[in-house]
Parts: structure tokens; C-alpha cells; sequence
């Protein structure tokens, strides 16, 4: 039986049990030859061994139908069972049975009727009736002696009647020899001795009467016959009485002994030899037939039973690898590829059974194979996943239908949604609650629905709390797999970048006009002045007003150029950082003290964390950030009723890092909504006044010191600008600011 | 000369094996018997006497007589009529040791060209006739002075000895013996008749 799970290897049964077997079966069979021979040649000894020899073959076959009936039982069991191999073996055991039983019982009645037919023959009429007819002829030849002789004895003992006592030996003695007697003896009462002559000289008694011959005597009667010798010689004893009285006790009687010829006395013996035999045999003809009958019929139910418990035997044997094959292979099919099958032999099925061990050896390797190439798989999605996880590009999987297999946590970031519960689950289900992920799928809902498949393009992005964000988005088949399977999709918030490329060109636009527009503003203001005081005096008094006011404008517009061209090169001053210790409160404190007198109406309130003791940084350029933050939001407030202006602090544990946050808040109208994702950009500003360079000044030098900005609406109204420093110069040196500079710095250049 | 005629002790079976075998054939042998040697055969007594140190069996045995066997005789059969002597010394712990185990085999024929029944010692070839069958009975039932055992066979311990007669259908080709194994109805014997021999 093949179990599931790690299977010991197969011991082989052992020879002795078959050598047992065969001793066994050697043993009684020579046992059984031992007792024939006795039997043979002992008929005593075949008497005592007779109940020996009937227990033993009824012990035999007891136990062979034994055998049978549970090997029977047995199939049939497992022919019901459906027991793999049982039908094999039921039809081997049919087709053996069919092939051993049909010869037996062929030759069991070909033998009965020639033995009843031959023993019928032994005992024709003819045969027997001739041999009566000897017996008759035999009976008649000795009768005719046999009376003859008795007649003569008669005769003779009539005769002696006359004869005197003292001649009667002689007279007996001359009878003797005149017939050829062999004794002759002459009794009286009490069977007393009278005379007697013998043909051997040797013996002296006469041979004693037997009973009958004496009762018949004794009854007046004549006595007569015929004695078989053993040496195949016939006596013919005949006595006759006589007597001078009537008185009985007076008789006396001749016994004469005749011996029959030879020739007839051996022919006698051969007909009752014949007879004798015949009739032996005759009365041993309806025994021998039931013998002959109840022997085959033995022999043939032992072979029968042998043949057909040999059947099922060897039909077991045959099957039993066919049944190991079967388990073994159900074992395969459960996976149980440790299956080890016993070799049966050296045959063909041995060769078949060492296959499939071969086979199930080859495929627990190739399985274990599988098992380390799927670990390997394993663990290459692992690292995948982990590289997805750490990925700062998003990146979605998806079939056709938009269903998602596979959803990094970027993707999750950049579309503004959790996506770590979306495998399995259509895009288009998850939208509901996220505009810029429904903008997202109708963008990928539109290039699939045109056919397209492969596609690398930049997608713009609408609404929610981050404002427009540009993501530039790939997608393309997912490779080696059905083209219906899915599609890959790359993107990646560009929306910095973009921003990082405009603050460049704006940098440059800067430069450039510091550069051309600054040198020829200081000719023209001094040209214009020079104008003005030569001319003034010399002109009449009209002429001189308009040239006041026209080199008076000449001049405050060269003034306001320069400003502007200062502030130009202001923002595209290259960084020079001079970094120190200082206060961040301090400085705080410092810029509202100084803008507190600016505006008297504006409230300017202060929230400082008293936890931020020191910060390290330019100290001009953070007291500039603070510089344009309140000037921008003075300006915002221009025109509000009871202006208020709240400048906090706050410090914030990032991991190892510590941030200082700078909020700038006021109660003013707020950013405009459009302009909400590029407040930071140059130019960019909703007051009549302003170069629009303030905030995108604040924004690079924030950028400058690795620090971030943002800029929102407060609910209660009014805009809120949110600075986040990095409290040590360390900090600014960590690698998430370094690779933040050097993006800055790529997308520079 | 010594005599001394042995008092009958008891009569049992002889054997167990006998017991066991007669319990497996059961109804079998009962049928076989009845058909052919239907009748009375058993030792109706026995004794032993002792002449000049030899040991002298005499019996009285009655054998069967029916129509079956008379028809049987005149058919030609012959008839082996067999007296089984056994001598045992009886042994405590062990299985009693046979001293003697001897059989007296006679024959019974019927000789038809002479109309009379013969009686063959089968050893000694000797025979006698008889003008009837229960003459020829009597004869082969009376058995007198069979030499069984000599004085010097015995050594010191209680002996046993038990007679049976048999009667069975004699000469039978050999070849056929064997398969007379089944139907042969023509073979029976006594109980043993068993006593002690006096120490």
C-alpha cells in the first residue's frame, strides 16, 4: 500500500517463504509415493495405512477448498471493491481456470469411459459360460472317477463280508494294490483299527476319518469324495460300511484314499485356478469401476482445486506489481512523488516497475527543480515588489478591463489614492472618491478605446489639494505575455520637475536682463538729469515745465527699471551661502518689530515655538524670506478690514531629522484658485502692484537652504504659506536633500 | 509342563488412533462393513499357556457367515482370515513397548470343481477341505497352541497382550489394491481382545 508523504524503500519478500513452499509441496508428494509403495507391496500394511491415506486426502482437499474459498472470497470482495487489479486477476483466473479445467475434465471422461469400458470387456458372456462348461466338464471327468472308485469300494467291502477276519488284512492289502489305492483301512466300532495297507511303506496310521464320513458311516451310508491336495493333487476318499448283523454297533466300514490321475487332476486344477480367478475378478468388477471412478474423480477434484487455487496464486503474483503499479501511480497523481514501487523480478514487468521508479525519481527532482525555480520566483517578486515599494515612479498593471494586478505605492502617491487594496479591482470602481484618479482612467480609457497599446505621453491633471500636477505616463504591453493579459503602466509626477525647468529659464531671463537692461538705465537716468539742469534754466517757462516733467518721469522710470532689474539679478543671484547659529525666534521677533510701525492697522501676532532655540542657516536670506513673506502678505491685506497678520514657528521631528516650520498666515482674500500651483512661479501674482518675483525669490531660497514650500488656503480665509527648514546643516547634507539638489541641479541643466 | 492359562482382565480398544480414525470414517466404514461381512466377528475367548518356556496362544474366534459371503466364496473369492497377536510391555511415562506383533493369515476358498471350501495356512501352504462352509469356520475360529513368545523375550514389568481377528478379501491383484482403497467393503476386524499376562 503506496501512502501519501515520504515512502521507505520496498523490502523485498523473502525466498525462504517460496523454498518453504516448494519443500512443502516435495515433502507430500514424496510422502504420498512412500505410501503408494507400501501400500503395494504390503496388503497388511496398506490395511493400516488405509485410514491414513483416506485422512490425509480428505485433509487435503479440506484444505485446499479452504484455500480456495478464501482466495475466492477474496476476489470477489475486491472484484466488488472495484480494488485496482481485481478484474485483471478475476479474467486470468477465469482464462487459467478455463484452460486447466476443460484438458482435466476432457481426460477425467475419456479415462472413465475406457476404464468402464475396458472392465466391462474383461467379463464377456462367452468367457464365462465356457468356463462353467469346463467346471461342468471337470466335475463330470471326476465323477465319473469319483463313483467309480466309490462303486469299487463298495464292492469291496461287501466282499469282506465273507472273507474270515484273519484274511481280511491281506484281502485289503491285495485290493490296494490291485486298484492302485493309496490307503486302504478297515474300521470298527469306535473307529477301532482293524487293517490297513499304505502305498508308502513309511506310514503305519491310516489317515483319521473326517466327521462327516464317520456320521455317514454310522448311518449306513456309503461316503465319497473328492479332497483338492495343495500340491493341485485331488483325493478321492471313499468308505463304505458293512456289516453281518443288523446290529449297529456291530458295522464296520472300509475307507479307501484314491488319488485322481495326474493329467486330470492338473487339468481339474487349471479349470478351478480359472474359474477361480474369473470369479475374483468378476466380483471385483463393479469395486473396481467405483474405485477407478471415485480415484479420478479425487485426482481430478485435487488437480482441479490445485490447478484453480494456482491460478488465482500466480494470477496474484502476476497482478500484484500491476496493483503497485496503480498505487503508485494514484500516489503520483496526489503528488506523492516518493513513491518507491518493489522490484518483482527481472522480467519485463520488473523492467516496467524500475521505469516507473525511475519516472517518479525524474519527477520528484523535476518537482523539486519547480519548487526552487518558483522559490526563485518568489523571491524575484519580492524584489520586485520591494523595488516597486521603493520606486518613486508610480507604476500600475492592468488587463484590458482596466483591473489592476499589480499597484506600487508611488502609484498610490502620485494619484493621490490608496492603491494597496485595489488588485483585483477595476480602475474605473475606485474613482468615485478621487478626481484625480478618475482623470487618470479616463486618460488611459481614452488611448485604449483608439487601439492604442504602446504609448508614452504627458497627461495634465486637475484638482484636489495639490493643485495641477503634470504626470508623464507609459504604457505598453506587458512583455511575454498575451497582448489581452495586460498592460504595464509607468508614470511620474513631473509637476517639480517642470517647475524646476521654469525657475531655471526664468533664472536665465533674469540674468539676462540684469545684464542687457541694467547698463544703458544708469546712461540714460545721468543723460536725462544732465538734460534737465542744462536745459532748465534756459528754457522759458513752459518749455522748462515739460522738460521737468518729462526728465522727471525719464528718471523715476529708469528708477523703477533698476528696481526691477534688482530684483531680476536678486533672483538669479547664484547661491552664496553663508551659513551660521542664530535665532530663529529672534529673527522672527526682529521682522515684526520692524513691519509693526510699516502699517499701524495691521495686527501682527506672533506663535513661536519655544523649543526651536537655535537654527543653522544664512541669516540674510532667511530674514529675506521673512522679508517677502510679510511684505507679501501686507500687500494681500491692503484694503482689509481689521488686518491680521500671524507669524509662527514650530519645530517638527522628520526620523533622525528636526524641521523648523515658518507659517505665514493672513486674513486677506487668499490665492487665487487657478494660481494655487504656480504662486511660487515668477510672475505669477494677482496684485495691481508687485514684480511677482517675491515668492518665487522665498521659493528658491528655501530650495537653496534643502528646505520645501507651500503655499494653501485657510478655511477661515486668507492664505497660509508654509516654510519647512531643516534645523541643522547636517540635515541639509543627508541624502534625501542631496538627491533633492541634484535633481534640482539635472533639471537645471 | 508348565500351564498357566491367563484369566481375561479386561477388553479395550487398543488404540486411540483407532478411536480417531473410526470417529472420521464414521458412517462410512459402518456401511462398507454391512454390506459383505455382515455378521458377528469377535474373539469370544482366549489364553495363553506356557510349554517348556514357550508362550502358546489359544482362541475361539466367531467369523461372520451370510449369503453375501457364501455367494462371494462360490463367485471365486478368497477370503484372508487373519488372528493378530500383540505383546506390549506397559511403560509409565512413555508409550507401551511392543514386544511381539504377529499375525496368523489363513485363507478361505471356496474350491468349485470339488464342491468343497478349503482352509490354506498361507504360510506354510498347508490346507484342509470341508464338505461345508461352517465347518470350515469352525475350523479357522478354533485356534490352538500358536506359539506367540519365548520366556526369554520378557524382561521384568507388566505386559499386555491383545488379540483381534480380521476378515478381508485376500489375493488381490496388487495394481488394483490401491484402488480398492474406496469400495472395498470386504475388510473388517475385531475388537481387540486384551489382557494382562501375570508376571
Amino acid at each position: 500500500m503506496v501512502t501519501a508523504g515520504l515512502t521507505p524503500p520496498p523490502v523485498q519478500k523473502p525466498r525462504w517463504r517460496a523454498v518453504a513452499l516448494v519443500l512443502l509441496w516435495a515433502a507430500i508428494g514424496a510422502g504420498a509415493l512412500l505410501l503408494l509403495a507400501k501400500s503395494v507391496q504390503n496388503s497388511g500394511e496398506f490395511s493400516r495405512l488405509q485410514p491414513w491415506i483416506l485422512l490425509l486426502n480428505i485433509v487435503g482437499v479440506i484444505a485446499l477448498i479452504t484455500l480456495l474459498a478464501r482466495k475466492i472470497t477474496q476476489l470477489v470482495r475486491d472484484y466488488r471493491a472495484h480494488v485496482p487489479g481485481s478484474r485483471l486477476t478475476a479474467r486470468t483466473v477465469a482464462i487459467f481456470g478455463a484452460l486447466v479445467v476443460a484438458p482435466l475434465l476432457i481426460v477425467y471422461l475419456f479415462s472413465l469411459q475406457f476404464l468402464n469400458r475396458g472392465i466391462d470387456s474383461w467379463f464377456h458372456v462367452e468367457v464365462k459360460q465356457g468356463l462353467n462348461d469346463a467346471l461342468v466338464l471337470s466335475r463330470a471327468a471326476l465323477d465319473l472317477r469319483v463313483r467309480e472308485y466309490s462303486h469299487h469300494t463298495e464292492n469291496l467291502a461287501h466282499s469282506l463280508l465273507s472273507t474270515p477276519a484273519e484274511d481280511v488284512a491281506q484281502r485289503v492289502y491285495d485290493e490296494r494294490r490291485a486298484t492302485g489305492a493309496l490307503e486302504m483301512a478297515v474300521f470298527g466300532a469306535h473307529e477301532r483299527l482293524i487293517a490297513a495297507s499304505f502305498e508308502n511303506p513309511l506310514e503305519s496310521m491310516p489317515t483319521r476319518p473326517p466327521p462327516d464320513l464317520l456320521r455317514q458311516v454310522q448311518e449306513h451310508r456309503s461316503y465319497v469324495s473328492l479332497e483338492p491336495q495343495a500340491g493341485g493333487e485331488y483325493l478321492i476318499r471313499t468308505a463304505a460300511p458293512f456289516s453281518d448283523s443288523v446290529a449297529r454297533s456291530d458295522t464296520r466300514y472300509l475307507v479307501a484314499i484314491y488319488e485322481v490321475p495326474t493329467q486330470l487332476a492338473a487339468l481339474s486344477e487349471a479349470v478351478q485356478h480359472a474359474y477361480s480367478q474369473y470369479g475374483e475378478l468378476a466380483a471385483l468388477r463393479e469395486p473396481l469401476k467405483s474405485g477407478f471412478t471415485l480415484t479420478l474423480t479425487l485426482v481430478l477434484l485435487l488437480a482441479m482445486l490445485a490447478a484453480i487455487y494456482g491460478a488465482i496464486f500466480f494470477a496474484q503474483r502476476l497482478v500484484r506489481p500491476v496493483q503497485d503499479l496503480i498505487e503508485g501511480t494514484r500516489a503520483v497523481g496526489k503528488g506523492d512523488f516518493a513513491t518507491r514501487l518493489p522490484l518483482p523480478s527481472r522480467d519485463e514487468m520488473g523492467f516496467l516497475v524500475h521505469s516507473f521508479n525511475d519516472m517518479t525519481k525524474r519527477l520528484r527532482r523535476a518537482r523539486e527543480e519547480a519548487t526552487r525555480s518558483r522559490q526563485v520566483v518568489e523571491r524575484e517578486r519580492e524584489r520586485l515588489a520591494i523595488i516597486l515599494a521603493r520606486l518613486s515612479t508610480g507604476v500600475v498593471v492592468v488587463d484590458r478591463e482596466l483591473t489592476v494586478s499589480i499597484a506600487n505605492q508611488a502609484a498610490g502617491a502620485i494619484l493621490g489614492t490608496d492603491l494597496s487594496a485595489a488588485r483585483g479591482r477595476a480602475l474605473p470602481d475606485l474613482t468615485a472618491s478621487n478626481q484625480r484618479l478618475g482623470q487618470f482612467v479616463a486618460a488611459l480609457v481614452v488611448r485604449f478605446a483608439a487601439g492604442r497599446e504602446e504609448w508614452r505621453e504627458q497627461i495634465e491633471l486637475e484638482g484636489g489639494a495639490a493643485g495641477r500636477r503634470t504626470l508623464m505616463c507609459a504604457c505598453t504591453p506587458q512583455p511575454g505575455a498575451d497582448r489581452d493579459v495586460g498592460y504595464v503602466i509607468v508614470f511620474d509626477d513631473i509637476t517639480n520637475m517642470l517647475q524646476a525647468q521654469r525657475d531655471a529659464a526664468w533664472g536665465e531671463v533674469a540674468r539676462r536682463l540684469a545684464h542687457e537692461i541694467k547698463n544703458p538705465l544708469t546712461p540714460i537716468q545721468l543723460s536725462a538729469e544732465r538734460m534737465r539742469k542744462r536745459f532748465l534754466g534756459t528754457m522759458a517757462p513752459q518749455d522748462a515745465e515739460v522738460l521737468e516733467r518729462a526728465t522727471r518721469t525719464i528718471v523715476q522710470q529708469v528708477e523703477a527699471m533698476q528696481q526691477m532689474v534688482n530684483a531680476f539679478s536678486e533672483y538669479a543671484r547664484a547661491p552664496e551661502m553663508h551659513v551660521t547659529r542664530f535665532s530663529l525666534n529672534q529673527l522672527a521677533n526682529e521682522v515684526a518689530d520692524l513691519y509693526r510701525p510699516h502699517d499701524p492697522r495691521v495686527e501682527i501676532r506672533l506663535d513661536l515655538d519655544e523649543r526651536i532655540d537655535s537654527i543653522e542657516a544664512d541669516r540674510g536670506r532667511v530674514r529675506q524670506i521673512f522679508n517677502n513673506l510679510v511684505t507679501n502678505a501686507l500687500e494681500a491685506l491692503d484694503g482689509v478690514d481689521s488686518p491680521c497678520l500671524e507669524i509662527a514657528t514650530h519645530l517638527e521631528q522628520g526620523g533622525d531629522a528636526r524641521y523648523a516650520v515658518i507659517t505665514v498666515c493672513d486674513n486677506g482674500p487668499g490665492i487665487l484658485r487657478e494660481l494655487l500651483g504656480r504662486v511660487f512661479d515668477p510672475y505669477v501674482t494677482s496684485k495691481p502692484k508687485g514684480t511677482g518675483l517675491g515668492l518665487a525669490i522665498v521659493k528658491k531660497v528655501v530650495e537653496e537652504h534643502g528646505g520645501r514650500i507651500d503655499a494653501d488656503n485657510r478655511a477661515e480665509g486668507g492664505a497660509r504659506i508654509r516654510v519647512v527648514l531643516p534645523v541643522t546643516d547636517s540635515t541639509r547634507s543627508a541624502p534625501g536633500t542631496r538627491e533633492r539638489r541634484g535633481e534640482l541641479r539635472r533639471e537645471i541643466v | 509342563m508348565q500351564s498357566i492359562v491367563a484369566s481375561m482382565l479386561r477388553v479395550e480398544p487398543l488404540h486411540l488412533r483407532s478411536m480417531l480414525i473410526a470417529a472420521l470414517l464414521g458412517a462410512w466404514a459402518a456401511q462398507a462393513c454391512a454390506d459383505a461381512l455382515d455378521g458377528v466377528l469377535e474373539v469370544r475367548s482366549a489364553y495363553v499357556s506356557v510349554e517348556g518356556g514357550v508362550f502358546l496362544l489359544h482362541a475361539r474366534i466367531e467369523y461372520p457367515v451370510n449369503p453375501a459371503i457364501r455367494d462371494a466364496l462360490h463367485d471365486g473369492v478368497i477370503l484372508s482370515v487373519d488372528l493378530d497377536a500383540r505383546i506390549e510391555r506397559e511403560r509409565r511415562f512413555w508409550f507401551n513397548a511392543d514386544v511381539v506383533d504377529l499375525t496368523l493369515r489363513r485363507e478361505l476358498e471356496y474350491h468349485a470343481v470339488s464342491d468343497r471350501y478349503l482352509v490354506r495356512d498361507a504360510r506354510s501352504g498347508d490346507q484342509k477341505s470341508f464338505a461345508t462352509l461352517e465347518e470350515a469356520l469352525t475350523d479357522l475360529g478354533t485356534v490352538e497352541g500358536w506359539p506367540v513368545l519365548v520366556e526369554p523375550q520378557l524382561t521384568p514389568g507388566h505386559y499386555r497382550i491383545s488379540v483381534r481377528a480380521g476378515v478381508r478379501r485376500g489375493r488381490l491383484p496388487a495394481s488394483l489394491r490401491t484402488l480398492m482403497f474406496w469400495t472395498d467393503d470386504w475388510h473388517r476386524v475385531s475388537e481387540w481382545y486384551t489382557w494382562s499376562l501375570p508376571g
